[in-house]
């Protein structure tokens, strides 16, 4: 029986990092797990409708853990960004029986379901990053990074704050090393890999995003990093989309792929390269597909 | 009793060298000892020239924040033991704050965090002449301030703050912590002028959301959460005028017309003057299919439920 989770992309993966989507959708039934749809539900806010209307962005994160919790399974994610926002929102409700109530008032009264407080949000990171994860990993077989030097960037929002997140030590995580590992690679470590992007205000705040990005680009580029990897799509857009503003700002080079971390394991684990629409990406991954042999 | 190495940082311009260094000491302690008890006795009994920063020794002061292996904390609040078990390492590195420049070893130079604190003016401006008596106000309405009112300034908060370390201008989180606490005090009469005085160029907007200030608050003030609710505030004032603002706002307007983002109107509407200079680049993500071409809303099942939440839900900020 394989392991059944109600499947919350988000919004960037769905339409912006249309590969993200793509690729998590194909690797699913290889690491044994079906992904269910969830027709109702609508963005997380981003962390912006909170920062607008906070009753309203609690409200809409709620109803769409109760349209999981109908469908009788937990929410698994692939971005940083949604897993905060669906979290904080579970576990404001979880931990204030009152609280519950109120949101469900309103929810009844705009004709959705209640929620009884009984379904968690995983990110697809953490779901094989444990012993379970990394075993289904290894009867899949080949370890097929052929020594690829991977720089692990995990941005801000899948560790911080540990008291919503929790999975693992917010300084010294160490997820994506042991996937990395264990899939055949190189950890190039580096400092800047729990460090912002910058994303949340690129659009209000330019160059001060870009500054921030530089931290974890250049970090990763001067631990001779071949190509990078994040959990986050939006963290993505940031590193790769960006990648020549930043270049431009900060008067350096970098020329980092940026891998989606379905992207990762798909490349370790010999899935075609058309499948994870390399062609989306802005940073050329030739030297990545040829020193794995793609 | 225990021993450790503490590899502390250096930095003695007034006797002319410039250049800091790291310097080490090894020190017998017991279990217990917390990093500034450590480096009390190492300035006492090995070298009376290492500067510290402290005064009352309970997390009250706020005196003594410096890194510990990287990591910002309350050194009277930390004790050596377990910070050497949560690292992994033997030795410990004591390096002052981050985000400000140092004045003598692990004293720093404070004089823009008690700018930037005195700048969102922290105290309450109530509005007429006083009263006879004290200012009355019900319990609960104080329990929306309580958080905030916890905080010590001790700047753990700025030390690891992604947007003051690339904006040394961004006010920062103590500072919006402490505006937060005045501007929803039901005596204030500030509201919306703190609205408008927070969202300036290096105000609310420019928090991206990095969240090292909520993880290293040593008095759970969590001043993200602050900043976030500040953005409240000022959508309540209407006072939307910044990009952040008007970020958020797209946000909104793509739950409003479909349930999940327009990517395509995001960007224009964020930045519809300086998003001309983004073209090139808007241009690259349209090839890269990264912006879809078509303007329309992405609509989710029984948008009606989204309609009537977004209508009736209220705001208690």
């Amino acid at each position: 029986m394989p392991r059944q989770f109600a499947y919350y992309p988000g919004c960037v993966a769905e339409f912006s990092s249309k590969e993200l989507n793509a690729t998590t959708k194909a690797l699913a039934p290889l690491l044994d797990i079906e992904l269910l749809p969830m027709p109702q539900a609508t963005c997380c806010g981003a962390g912006d409708i909170a920062e607008a209307k906070p009753n309203l962005y609690l409200t809409l994160n709620v109803r769409i853990l109760s349209e999981a919790e109908e469908m009788g399974v937990d929410i698994l994610t692939i971005c940083n960004v949604c897993t905060l926002n669906l979290r904080r929102a579970n576990k404001m409700v979880k931990e204030d029986p009152r609280l519950l109530e109120q949101v469900n008032g309103e929810l009844v009264n705009a004709g959705a379901r209640p929620y009884q407080g009984t379904i968690d949000v995983t990110h697809l990171l953490w779901y094989l990053a444990t012993e379970e994860g990394l075993s289904l990993l290894e009867q899949r077989g080949p370890r097929g990074l052929n020594g690829l030097k991977v720089a692990p960037y995990y941005g801000c929002q899948l560790l911080r704050p540990s008291s919503v997140m929790g999975f693992e030590d917010p300084d010294r995580p160490q997820s994506l090393e042991r996937l990395i590992t264990a899939l055949g690679g190189e950890v190039a470590d580096y400092d800047g890999k729990t460090r912002c992007c910058g994303f949340p205000i690129i659009l209000a705040r330019e160059e001060v995003a870009l500054k921030e990005s530089h931290v974890a680009l250049s970090g990763a580029r001067d631990a001779g990093a071949q190509v990078m990897v994040t959990p986050c799509p939006l963290c993505h857009l940031a590193m790769d989309a960006y990648q020549r503003k930043t270049e431009q700002l900060m008067g350096e080079e970098y020329a980092m792929p940026v891998l989606h971390l379905p992207q990762l394991i798909g490349l370790a684990l010999g899935m075609p390269t058309q499948t994870m629409e390399f062609k989306r990406h802005f940073t050329p991954m030739d030297e990545v597909l040829e020193t794995v042999g793609a | 009793m225990a021993s450790t190495t503490f590899r502390v940082f250096r930095y003695q311009p007034d006797s002319g060298d410039l250049e800091s260094y790291h310097q080490d000491f090894n020190l017998d302690h017991e279990e217990k000892t917390t990093v500034l008890d450590a480096l009390l006795r190492i300035q006492n009994e090995q070298d009376g020239t290492l500067a510290v920063r402290y005064s009352c020794r309970s997390a009250i002061c706020g005196s003594c924040a410096c890194k510990v292996n990287g990591k910002t904390v309350l050194a009277c609040m930390t004790q050596v033991e377990e910070a050497k078990a949560e690292s992994g390492s033997s030795t410990l590195q004591v390096d002052p704050i981050g985000n400000f420049a140092p004045i003598k070893d692990l004293v720093v130079d404070m004089t823009p965090f008690w700018d930037k604190f005195k700048a969102v003016k922290p105290f309450l401006i109530p509005d007429g002449p006083a009263p006879d008596k004290e200012r009355l106000v019900p319990k609960a309405a104080m329990e929306k301030v309580a958080k905030e009112s916890a905080c010590i300034l001790c700047a753990a908060c700025y030390s690891e703050c992604n947007s003051l370390a690339a904006d040394p201008e961004f006010v920062g989180p103590a500072a919006f912590a402490w505006g937060y606490r005045f501007a929803a005090d039901e005596r204030d009469s500030q509201r919306k002028n703190r609205a408008k005085l927070y969202s300036g160029q290096h105000g609310i907007w420019d928090c991206t959301r990095c969240m090292f200030c909520n993880e290293r608050c040593p008095k759970g003030v969590d001043p993200r959460d602050a900043i976030e609710k500040l953005g409240a505030i000022a959508f309540q004032e209407k006072v939307t005028k910044d990009k952040g603002a008007r970020h958020a706002k797209a946000f909104l307007i793509s739950m409003r017309t479909g349930g999940k983002l327009n990517e395509q109107l995001v960007g224009g509407f964020t930045d519809p003057v300086g998003g001309a200079f983004n073209a090139p680049l808007a241009l690259r993500m349209l090839q890269k299919g990264k912006l879809p071409a078509s303007p329309l809303t992405h609509k989710v099942k029984n948008r009606d439920q989204v309609t009537k939440l977004i209508k009736n839900v209220k705001e208690t900020i």
